[in-house]
């Protein structure tokens, strides 16, 4: 037992008591994968494919896919800026930091589903109001992460700009974007990839693309398209994750 | 032309200044190396020559006109006048070497410039000329993250040369470098101080780089100046004064 201590067992405790405490609420029990015979039966029903409709869905599937981008680019840029802002190394002021940080935990907890539905009343059905809560999610998202990061970057290059009389945001700009860009990517394509999936939900609602479709055609028992719906979904989120990583490995 | 007045500096949450009660002057030409024990406040005392460091107590002053009465565009002023290299090199990475050296012209620039990379075909002739003055015979589009510690000192101190400065510092600007390399840039240093007629200030722990490079030298202990004066008079006792408990 060198590697533990006392207070580690309490810990492992408290955890395994939480875990079964939240179990009993769930209603966490893997004797119920007996009936796995059901499931089977359900996914029989998949296939074959109905590939009749593929253009179509392929054309919806671009549709989710600009939502996504879009939703994360535009949060992207006005997070960026916002997240020198909200970094303690860069924000200038107590109160300038505190009300960003603010601002982008406000913006993080309200879930894309919630802005979509408030958008409606304003925007309509459609993937505008998709897009705009996916930007609205992102901000929060991605200007607490780039936050983070700012503060955690190397202050060597920040002293020499200094030194040099460089105005301060363009020494800060200049110090820190190069240090953390690669992981600035990172985070934007697996926001990137999360935003493929919340645009299916916001789908749910009326903000179109695969996800819209995938939700007609399992209300309306045609589940040779669900496949097809599913086999896209997935062939884009893992397009997206391949290239992110190929644009990454450029990047450092 | 540099004149420390009763400069003291404590930082806060800590009970025993950085340095105290430190007075002294530079003038024009002179190669001061700073010596002493890590901690012993060498440098607080470099970064207060340009402003970096603000001072608790006293005053720090250029041309007799002291740095805290100073107006920004003042400080900006005196801040593009000195040319600053780091043991670290506080180079940015993923940018090249021709873009590092061009940052050090950011004081002089206005900020839109700077953003969109604006550089006449004069100031982008500088930085080669800079990269030629330090020898450095990488390719200037090479990203600096690839060079060897010498050679990223050099573009360093590229950075510094183009900001034309009057006054050159140095916070242990070797020490991250092997004894040859140490040398060769002080040599450099030197080089580049006599042709320009600066004021140099270099912190550094090798007594040896110091007595053969410097033209006076200044030492510090718990943030009090213990030694000032010709690399000569650094005798054995002083040495055993400035490391020792």
């Amino acid at each position: 037992m060198v590697w533990f201590k006392k207070r580690q067992f309490f810990v492992f405790l408290i955890i395994a008591v939480l875990a079964a405490y939240s179990m009993r609420l769930t209603e966490f029990d893997l004797s119920k994968f007996q009936d796995f015979e059901n499931m089977g039966d359900f996914l029989s029903k998949w296939f074959p494919m109905n590939t009749e409709s593929l253009p179509f869905l392929f054309t919806e599937s671009v549709l989710t896919i600009s939502i996504a981008f879009l939703g994360s680019l535009f949060g992207l840029i006005i997070a960026l800026p916002l997240s020198f802002l909200a970094a303690r190394n860069t924000s200038g002021h107590r109160l300038i930091f505190a009300a960003t940080r603010f601002y982008l935990s406000f913006l993080r907890s309200v879930p894309e589903f919630v802005f979509g539905l408030i958008l409606l009343t304003t925007l309509g059905l459609g993937p505008f109001p998709a897009v705009i809560a996916i930007v609205l999610h992102n901000i929060g998202v991605l200007g607490k992460l780039i936050s983070e990061l700012i503060e955690a970057a190397d202050k060597g290059p920040m002293e020499a700009m200094s030194a040099v009389g460089a105005k301060r945001w363009i020494g800060n700009l200049f110090a820190i974007l190069p240090q953390i860009w690669p992981n600035v990517l990172s985070q934007f394509f697996y926001r990137f990839e999360v935003a493929i999936r919340t645009s299916l939900i916001l789908g749910l609602i009326g903000g179109g693309g695969i996800g819209q479709q995938l939700f007609i055609h399992f209300k309306t028992f045609q589940y040779q398209l669900v496949s097809v719906d599913v086999l896209l979904i997935m062939i884009m989120v893992i397009l997206v994750d391949y290239i992110g990583g190929k644009i990454r490995e450029k990047v450092i | 032309m540099i004149k420390f007045e009763n400069v003291s500096v404590l930082y806060p949450g800590t009970a025993e200044p950085a340095l105290k009660d430190l007075s002294i002057h530079f003038n024009q030409g002179e190669f001061v190396c700073v010596l002493g024990k890590s901690g012993a406040g060498k440098s607080t005392f470099i970064r207060c020559i340009n402003g970096l460091q603000p001072v608790s107590e006293g005053t720090v002053k250029w041309n007799d006109k002291s740095l805290s009465e100073m107006s920004p565009k003042e400080n900006l002023e005196v801040r593009r006048k000195t040319g600053m290299i780091f043991q670290h090199f506080n180079l940015i990475p993923r940018m090249s070497v021709v873009q590092n050296i061009l940052t050090g012209l950011f004081g002089y620039k206005k900020s839109y410039e700077n953003l969109l990379g604006l550089f006449n075909s004069n100031e982008r002739m500088s930085a080669l000329e800079a990269i030629d003055q330090v020898e450095l015979t990488v390719e200037p589009t090479r990203r600096v993250e690839n060079l060897s510690g010498g050679q990223k000192q050099r573009v360093a101190i590229a950075r510094a040369l183009i900001q034309n400065p009057k006054v050159f510092l140095g916070d242990e600007p070797v020490a991250s470098l092997d004894p040859g390399t140490a040398e060769r840039i002080f040599h450099l240093l030197k080089e580049t101080h006599l042709k320009r007629n600066l004021v140099s200030i270099i912190n550094v722990h090798d007594v040896g780089l110091a007595k053969k490079f410097a033209t006076r030298i200044i030492a510090l202990k718990k943030g009090k100046l213990i030694f000032d004066g010709a690399p000569e008079k650094f005798d054995e006792k002083v040495y055993a004064e400035t490391y020792n408990q």
